[in-house]
Parts: structure tokens; sequence; C-alpha cells
């Protein structure tokens, strides 16, 4: 039994402080998931009455009508000679379609609004109906490189609406597979600010190891990017003891090969000069725009849904809590490479533990209405929600809240008053991602 | 036996003059007359320029001594430059000029004709008088601008409160060489020691106002940029009145004897701190009449600071590196007079077809309207820009090559002045391109979208496209311009060095421009026909290819904007964008500072936490305006506190204070001019 993932309140009987942030709100707003930094704890409010910047929260996440819509963090340039540059969504530069408009009077970046929506591919709806197995095929294309956070959310979300048990060694798999992957999402990162910064053979080197590891997932689960890997009715892995030998040498030469060129680049100063100070979100606004993962615990909070609403496995394993102060994007990258190594120091644990693992059933906790389940899951970007109703063995709703999704005002937010040159090392130091953003 | 030149140059100011009156009359008469005297101008100049010098009239003067009109080589050069420039501009004025009144017509000739006279006279009263006629002439011209929503009372008024103490320096140097020759005529100063730098000093400073250099560079800017002066008084203004300054200052130099060394190093230290500064304000101007007036600066610091070069050289025994000097520093002004004109008359251009000044409005609204005039802008400023083979390109070269000689100087303190000089003037060469690009970029070059066509003026792009055909010619000629047209060294300082002329390789002898120090028969060289040539002729092939008819096969696309909608208006770079970079990297010495305003709140719910529209400006400061308007405050300050102190309304203290003063004078005059 996994223990309370969060208190349950009602109505006006919860009261936020300003250390309190929206961490997911249902589509009809009948639901409400808050988390308190201040005694780390999440409340699941029945009936929630939303402050006014919740509504401004919720208002940022989620657009009424699918398609572009753009994430507005408030204010109105204008002023001699201030004008909007459109970047994207099909735009060298831009990895995804994703679009921006920088209001500028020049050079300086009086504004930045993202436009999200372009990949809108309506999983969320298109999924209803289906069973959980067909479901979870559609949610781990949302975004490959998070395919297994998200895969593992929804599965653990529609289990606690099916009230059904899981067996430990599966969420040991999951768990695994979710470490492997988050290695994979932090290294393709920290390779593209480097090359935002034309650290160009740093970067090569470090899209090198990211191929070394995308092969050991592949050699483990059969897919780069672990799709069908975590499906319940086709599990496949190769985690046998010579699997799990292979995989372990695997990832040391992986670790030690990102040691080394870690020390490089920070000894680089032109590349740390580059993101020192740039892009900073203070923690009052991270708190305030309810940002989420590495980008908060940049900002020195210390929040991690492994450790503050730890589940099987993580309940048993030593889970290192990387934060920094600045809020910049070198705080961004450090958090990123902490958790890079964090990451390298669960995977081993968890290999040489794989004997022990009990072939018993977990139960999952209690759904939150009948039928309805909710589960978080850390996921590179951050955390990850997915709430979901089940009805006759088939999916009858699905929401969820991205990491993605949760960062975009601050990103937006961070770089007011700075040079398009930051632009890039904002952007990918967030690491937001539209694909995951648009579902 | 009379001059034919002289009875041309005779019926030139005639007509100058006459064109006031007739302008009164009728206003289009007025500008056709002005422009016959202006082609009569150039005749007459060109006449004196080839045959040789010659005196238009002569009389006896109020004070024994004798005045008249002359034709000498200086006179002569300075002459033609000015009278090339009115050709364009009167023949411009004729399609321009829409205002109420004939009041600017009337200006208009009479500051042309003051400026003939003052280029002319041989007699330092008359040229005073003259002097002064030219900027009261041209203050009425600015206030002609009348009935415009803008500063103009006051932006007149500071070129008046310029122009005067501009005057009085004048006077000063004009008194002081009068105490040391006895006469007014422009004869040779011989003294030597204070008195001398007095007479130069107050030359410098006192022609140096008119010419709108550095710190006094206020008066160029203010009147022509911040009024909404028309603009052929503007083109007549940053083109010619700025030409009298470097004349004046010319005469007087000639006339001087050889100085101190520090003579040379104070315009080379004045004239390279104008150049940055100009070179500065012009890249962060949005103003179409603005940014070529900080240019105007610009080329008056380059100017000053040939004159200083070869003021050092002169004084430290380099006749060669003096006389070249002197030649960089004629033909700078020859082309900045030229250049300007033809880009203020382009002003006035594109204020009659987009109604706005302002380049952030422009955006290349000038494009399809009006192509001529567009070209001619460009070529303008490429060659303020220094791309060769223009004629900015032939003078920013030569001016550069004195400086690289200035390492003959023989003392290290001049040295380092001429380096550091050198080190500024570079770099207000590279800002300058910023300026230039940015104006026929937003002007005549580059239009964002596919906006409805403006309305062109009509006939204002002949004379803008013949001023670039001269800045052309100019270029491509420039060594028998140097030649046959700038007034030699012996002409003006009395030293025997040859014209800088020669040729090298295959190019014939005659079509470079060669520097030479006494250790290197050829420090630098520059052949500005051959230049041309290589050009044209790598053109050809291109001119073959659109000449065979290709340019059908042309394919015009919207560019490509991300895959959304073609970008508004509202989503292209503007002018203020574009130099944004210098605003913010030169901070320090712009004072640039970021203004929020709150602009009201909006209500809805996705404003609640930043519900504020805010206003938004850059805004940049000019130190020497913030020195002046303490120093306004001072004086004005000072005045009312004298004022309340001696006036305060009871009659006893006004007398006592009359008589206290009448007292004082007599007591001095007894002193200093009673019976030793």
């Amino acid at each position: 039994m996994s223990p309370a993932p969060f208190d349950v309140a009602r109505g006006s009987a919860f009261r936020p402080s300003d250390r309190t942030a929206l961490a997911y709100v249902s589509r009809d707003g009948a639901l409400a998931l808050y988390n308190d930094y201040a005694t780390h704890r999440s409340t699941l409010v029945h009936e929630p009455v939303l402050r006014g910047e919740d509504l401004e929260v919720r208002a940022r996440w989620r657009g009424a009508a699918p398609g572009p819509r753009t994430v507005s963090v408030g204010g109105r340039v204008q002023g001699y000679g201030v004008f909007t540059f459109p970047y994207g969504p099909v735009a060298m530069g831009t990895a995804e379609a994703g679009a921006f408009d920088l209001v500028t009077y020049g050079e300086r970046i009086l504004e930045l609004v993202p436009t999200v929506g372009y990949k809108d591919r309506g999983i969320e709806q298109a999924v209803v109906g289906r069973t959980v197995e067909d479901a979870a095929l559609w949610v781990e294309r949302r975004a490959g490189v998070f395919a297994l956070a998200h895969v593992s959310a929804f599965l653990a979300a529609a289990e606690a609406a099916a009230g059904r048990s899981v067996p430990e060694r599966e969420l040991w798999r999951r768990a695994l597979a979710q470490e492997l992957q988050r290695i994979q999402a932090h290294l393709r990162l920290l390779a593209r600010v480097a090359d935002g910064a034309s650290q160009n053979v740093g970067a090569a080197q470090v899209h090198a190891l990211e191929e070394e590891l995308l092969r050991a997932i592949s050699r483990c689960f059969g897919h780069r990017w672990g799709f069908g890997a975590l499906l319940p009715a086709h599990p496949s892995d190769r985690l046998d003891r010579n699997g799990r030998t292979e995989l372990a040498d695997r990832l040391g030469r992986i670790s030690r090969g990102f040691n080394g060129l870690w020390e490089t680049f920070l000894t680089s100063r032109t590349f740390i000069d580059r993101i020192q100070g740039t892009g900073t979100v203070p923690a009052a606004e991270s708190v305030r725009w309810a940002a989420v993962g590495p980008t908060l615990r940049a900002s020195s909070i210390a929040w991690d849904d492994r450790l503050r609403q730890p589940s099987v496995p993580y309940t048993d394993l030593f889970v290192p809590l990387a934060t920094e102060a600045n809020g910049d994007a070198l705080a961004r990258v450090l958090v990123r490479q902490e958790e890079i190594r964090a990451s390298f120091l669960m995977l081993e644990q968890m290999l040489e533990r794989w004997e022990g693992v009990g072939a018993g059933e977990v139960i999952p906790s209690p759904g939150i209405a009948p039928s309805r389940g909710i589960a978080r899951v850390e996921a590179p970007n951050g955390d990850l929600v997915y709430d979901v109703t089940i009805a006759d063995g088939r999916v009858a709703s699905l929401q969820s809240r991205s990491p993605s999704e949760a960062n975009w005002p601050v990103m937006a937010l961070s770089l007011r008053g700075a040079v398009f040159t930051d632009f890039v090392f904002s952007l990918e130091s967030f690491g937001s991602s539209f694909a995951e953003t648009d579902g | 036996m009379i001059d034919p030149g002289s009875v041309v140059f005779l019926a030139a100011v005639a007509a100058l003059f006459a064109a006031a009156p007739v302008a009164f009359v009728r206003r289009r008469a007025g500008y056709t007359l002005s422009l016959a005297g202006s082609l009569l101008v150039v005749t007459a100049a060109t006449w004196a320029l080839a045959v040789g010098p010659f005196t238009v009239v002569s009389w006896t003067g109020v004070l024994g001594s004798d005045v008249s009109l002359r034709l000498d080589a200086l006179s002569a050069f300075f002459v033609l430059v000015a009278g090339i420039v009115w050709t364009a501009t009167s023949f411009y004025s004729i399609g321009y000029d829409d205002e109420p009144s004939a009041g600017l017509a009337v200006s208009y000739a009479l500051t042309l004709g003051s400026i003939a006279i003052l280029i002319t006279a041989t007699d330092w009263l008359l040229f005073l008088a003259a002097w002064e006629a030219m900027t009261l002439a041209a203050y009425w011209m600015i206030l002609e601008a009348l009935g415009r929503p803008s500063r103009v009372y006051s932006a007149a008024f500071v070129f008046l409160a310029f122009g005067e103490a501009s005057t009085l320096l004048v006077a000063v140097m004009i008194a002081a060489t009068y105490s040391t020759t006895g006469t007014f005529a422009m004869t040779a100063i011989t003294v030597a020691g204070p008195l001398a730098s007095v007479i130069f000093v107050a030359a410098v400073v006192g022609f140096g106002l008119k010419m709108g250099v550095a710190p006094f560079h206020m008066s160029e800017w203010l009147p022509i940029a911040h009024s909404s002066a028309p603009s052929n008084a503007s083109a007549v203004l940053s083109s010619t009145l700025t030409l009298a300054g470097v004349y004046g200052l010319f005469r007087v130099v000639t006339l001087l004897p050889t100085g101190p060394s520090w003579w040379g190093a104070l315009l080379l230290v004045i004239g390279a701190v104008s150049a940055l500064l100009g070179a500065i304000f012009a890249s962060v101007s949005e103003h179409a009449k603005g940014l070529p007036a900080y240019s105007t600066i610009e080329n008056n610091g380059l100017i000053l600071v040939a004159l200083g070069i070869a003021l050092v050289a002169r004084a430290q025994g380099l006749p060669t590196l003096a006389t070249f000097a002197l030649y960089a520093a004629l033909f700078q002004a020859f082309a900045h007079a030229v250049t300007k004109a033809a880009l203020f008359l382009f002003a006035g251009d594109v204020e009659r077809t987009m109604r706005t000044y302002d380049l952030t409005r422009v955006r290349g609204g000038l494009k399809d309207a009006d192509q001529l005039a567009s070209g001619a802008s460009v070529v303008a400023a490429l060659s303020l820009a220094a791309a060769p083979p223009l004629a900015g390109f032939v003078s920013e070269w030569m001016i550069l090559e004195s400086l690289f000689q200035s390492y003959q100087f023989g003392q290290p303190t001049l040295e380092f002045i001429g380096l550091l000089s050198g080190a500024i003037v570079a770099l207000a060469a590279g800002l300058v391109l910023v300026a230039m690009l940015k104006f026929i970029g937003f002007t005549a070059l580059w239009k964002p979208t596919h906006s409805a066509g403006a309305v062109p003026a009509r006939g204002l792009a002949a004379p803008i496209a013949a001023l670039a055909g001269v800045v052309v010619a100019l270029g491509v000629l420039a060594p028998w311009v140097l030649v046959f047209v700038t007034p030699t060294a012996s002409q003006l300082l009395g030293t025997t060095a040859i014209a800088p002329i020669g040729g090298l390789l295959a190019i014939p002898t005659g079509w470079s421009i060669i520097s030479t120090t006494p250790a290197l028969s050829m420090f630098g060289i520059l052949s500005p026909p051959a230049i041309s040539i290589a050009l044209a002729v790598g053109a050809l092939p291109a001119i073959a290819y659109y000449a065979a008819g290709r340019r059908r096969a042309l394919r015009r696309a919207d560019a490509w904007s991300g895959g959304r909608a073609p970008p508004r208006t509202s989503e292209t770079y503007t002018s203020f964008g574009y130099s944004t970079g210098m605003r913010i990297m030169l901070h320090s010495i712009l004072g640039t500072r970021e203004i929020r305003r709150s602009a009201g709140p909006l209500g809805t719910i996705s404003e609640i936490r930043s519900p504020e529209t805010y206003d938004v400006e850059l805004e940049v400061l000019d130190v020497f305006k913030s020195f002046y308007d303490v120093l306004v405050r001072l004086v004005g300050g000072t005045a009312v506190a004298l004022q309340r102190a001696i006036m305060p309304g009871r009659v006893g203290r006004y007398l006592a204070y009359i008589l206290s003063m009448t007292l004082i004078v007599i007591v001095y005059v007894a002193i200093a001019f009673g019976p030793r």
C-alpha cells in the first residue's frame, strides 16, 4: 500500500497560502490539486473556490478551443518604435511547430508571447471509448521523448480508477524505464543549450552519449523511445540477469563519459557566461505561475514528486533532490545535470536490488471518485498529472496537465528585458515541448 | 579692361538679390530668378578657376580701405560649391514651396545673396555685414515653418542665439586682426604670439558655431531637426550656411602666419569629437532631417580634422602633408555640401509624399512612389557612408590617409593626438554607415508590406538626381577636380608643394591621387577613375544578362513568415528597432534610459495579475543639451536676480544705478584713451 498521495479537502475548507501553487485543475473546475511548498504536502480540493490567480493560471494552461492559442502573461506594451517580431511556427531554430511573438523596440525583448496548439492532435478526445491498452498506445505517442512518463502516469491513473492492483515488479519496471528516459531527455536538453552557445564539439559529444542511451533503451525494451514497453498485455524487456549486467555496463560507460564531459563544460567560460543570469525566474514567480520540475527546483523550491508523493519503488530508494538558488538558465542546467547523476544512482540501486523485488501486488491508492483516478509522475520536465475516468473497462474521459504546459508562462516571463540572443538559452533551458503541451 | 567673369558674377549677385522682391510678388518667378543667379554663380566661378582670379567691383569703403568683391582661388572654389547646391535647391523650390506666405521665398533669396557676398568680400567689415545678414535671413527662413505644430519658435531662437554668439566672436576676431594690421582689408596677418592665437581661437569658435561642431552642435541640429523648417531651407542651411563657416575658417587660416602646432591639435580634437558625436547621434535619429543634420556635424568635424592635420604639419615643417591634408579638407567640403543638399531635398520629397518626417512611419514609402529620387538618395547616402567610387569615399580616404601620416609629426604628444583622432574618425566613419543604411533603408530601399502606394510629390526628383550625378562625377573624376578646381597649396599657404597626382603601373599619370612622405615616394595611392572602370567592367555581364531579357524569369513571392499569415505592418522591423542596439551599447554616451508609463487598466479576467498596458519609451539624451539647459537656467536666474536687485520698482535705486554706470564708463574712457 502506497502512502496517501495527498490530503483531501472540500470547497472553502482549503485555504491556500502564498507558498501554495495550483498543480492541476480539472476542465470543469470541480477538482483542484494544490502543492504547498511550505509544508511539502499536496491537497486535492473538491468543489474548490478558485482564487483570481488560480483562474489566471488555468487560463494560461487551457484554451477553450483546440488549435493555436497564445500564452500571454498579461501586460501589453506599446510605444514609439515598438513592433512585434513573429517567429515560427515553421522557422529555423524552433525544433517543433510552435510560435513566438517577440514584442520589442529592437534588440530587447519587452514581452514574449508563445503560441501553442499547432501540434494539437486531440489525443485526449481520441482515447475516449477505447480500452486502457489501446489508449496507452495513443498516450505514449504524445511526445516521444517523454513517452514512458506519460504512459506510466496514464496507467497509474487508470489503475487507481479501476481499483486494480499492480505487480510490484511492474512498478519497478516503470521506474527503471522512466529514469532511463529522464537521463536521455536531460542529455538532449544539455546538448541543445550547448548548441545554442556554439559549443559544437561538446554538443556533439553529449548527443553521442544520448545516442548510446537510446541504444541501451532499445536493447532493453525493444524500442528507442520505449514505445510499447510498458503496455500491460505485452510486457517485453530484456531484464534477465544477462540483460541487467549488460545494461549496468552500458550505463557505467555513459555515466563516466558524462562526468568527464561535464567537467569540460563547467570550465568553459564562454558557455557559462551565456547562461549565467539568463532567463531568470525568481522563486515567487515560479510559485505564482505554478511552474514545475527542474524549473521550479532551479528557483530553490524543493519539490519533486518522487520525494513528496513517493510511490513504489521510490519509497524504497535513495532519491537525491537537486535544487539551485538563482533561477537562471545556468541553475536549470545545473539541476538537470545533478538529476542525471541522481538517476544513474537510482538505476544502480534498482539493478542491484532487482532480484529481491517481491512478486507481490501493490494496491493503488484509492481513486478520488468512483471510477476516477488521478496519478502524478515526476516526468523529466516536472510534475505530470493524469486524471482518468474508466467506465465498463474503457476510458470515459482523460484529462492531463503536462509539465511543458505548466512552464510556458514562466518561460515567457523569464525573457522580459532580455536581448534577442538570450532567447535560445531561455527556450532550451526550460525544455518545454510543444508536442507535450498540445497533446 | 573689364573681365567678362566680373560681369557674370555681378549679374549673378544682382539676380540673387533681385529674386527677393520678385518672390514677394510672384514666388515661382523669384525662385526662377534664384536659379538663374545660381547658374551665373557657377559660370563665374568656373571662369575664375579656368582663367584666373578677378575683381568684380571695387569701391572705397567707409573707413578708407578699398572694399571689393573678388573671386580668387579660394573664393571661387567655395562659390562654385555653393552655386552648384543653389542651382539644385532653387530648381527644387519651384515645385516644393507651397507655404501660405511668400516669406520663405524672400528669405531664401536673401540668404543666397548674403552668402555670395560673404564668400567674395575682400574686406572684413563687408564680410561681417554679410555674415550677419546671412544669419538674420536664415533665422527668417526657419521661422517660415510658422503655422505648423512644432517647437519652431524656440528652435529658431536657439539658432539666432548661436548665430549672434558666432557674429560676436567673428567681430572679436576682426577687431583683433585690425589691431595688428591696421586695416579691415583681408591682408596677411604677420603678427605672431598671443595675439595670433587670440585671432585663431576666436575664428575657430566663431566659425565653429556656424559649422555646428562640438560642443556647439546644438546650433546645427536643433533648428533643422526639431523645427519643421522647410526642406529647401534645410538644404541651404546645412550645406551652404555651414560652408560659409568653413570658408571663413579657411580664409583666416590662410591669412595667419604659421602658428604653434597646438592650433592644429585643437582642431584635431574638436573635429574628432564632433565626427564621433555626429555619427552616433545620426545613427539613433528617427527624423528624416535630423539624421542628415547630425551627419553634417560629423562631416564638418572631418573637415576640421583635415585642417588640423594641415596646420600641425605646417607648424612642424611638413609641407607635403600639409598640402595633402588641405586638399582633403577642401574636397571633403565639396563632397559634403553636394551630397547633403541631395539628402535634405530627398527628405522634403519624403515629407511631401508620406506627410511625415518620422522614419518609423515612412517605412520605405518612397521605394515605389518616387524611384528616381530614391535612387539618387541611395547614391548620396552611399557617398556619405564612403562607398567607392563616390565623392565621399575619396575625401574620406584622403582624410584617413592624412591621419595615417601623423606619425611624422615628430612630437610624441602631437603624434598621440593624431593617432587618437585617427581612431575616433575611423570609428565615426563606421557608425555613419549604420546611420546612412538606416536612412535609405527605411525611406528608399526596403518596403515591408504591399501597402497602398503613396502619391508621389511631383517634380522634386530631378534636382536630387542632378546632385547625385554631381556626387558620382566628383568621385570618378576626383584627380581632375583636385587639379583644376581645388585651390592649390601655393595659393593657400604660400608653399610650393605640387598637387598629389600621379600614376602607377597601367594607370596613366594624372589618374591617381597619391600621398607621399619625405621618406617614401608613394605612401598611399587611390585611383577613382580606375576603380570606376573596374566596377563598370565588372557590372557588364550582369547588365548584359538583364539586357538579354532574363528579367522576365524573375519570380516574386512573399517572404516566408514562419507559416503564418504574411506579416502586418506592425510586425516588421522599425527604423527605431534598427538602431536600438546602438542605444543600448552606447548607453553611457547617449544616456539611454527606458521610461515606462501606465496606460490605464484593463478589466478582463485574464489581465488580473498584470493589468497594466504600459507605454515604453527608450529615450536618449545629448549631454551637451543638458549643459546648455543648466547654462540657460543659470543665466536666466542671474538676470532675474539682477533685475530684482537693481530695478525693484523704486526710482531712486534705478537712478543710482544709471548714474554709477555712467560714471564708470567715463572713468574707463578717461584712463584708457586719455592723454598720457
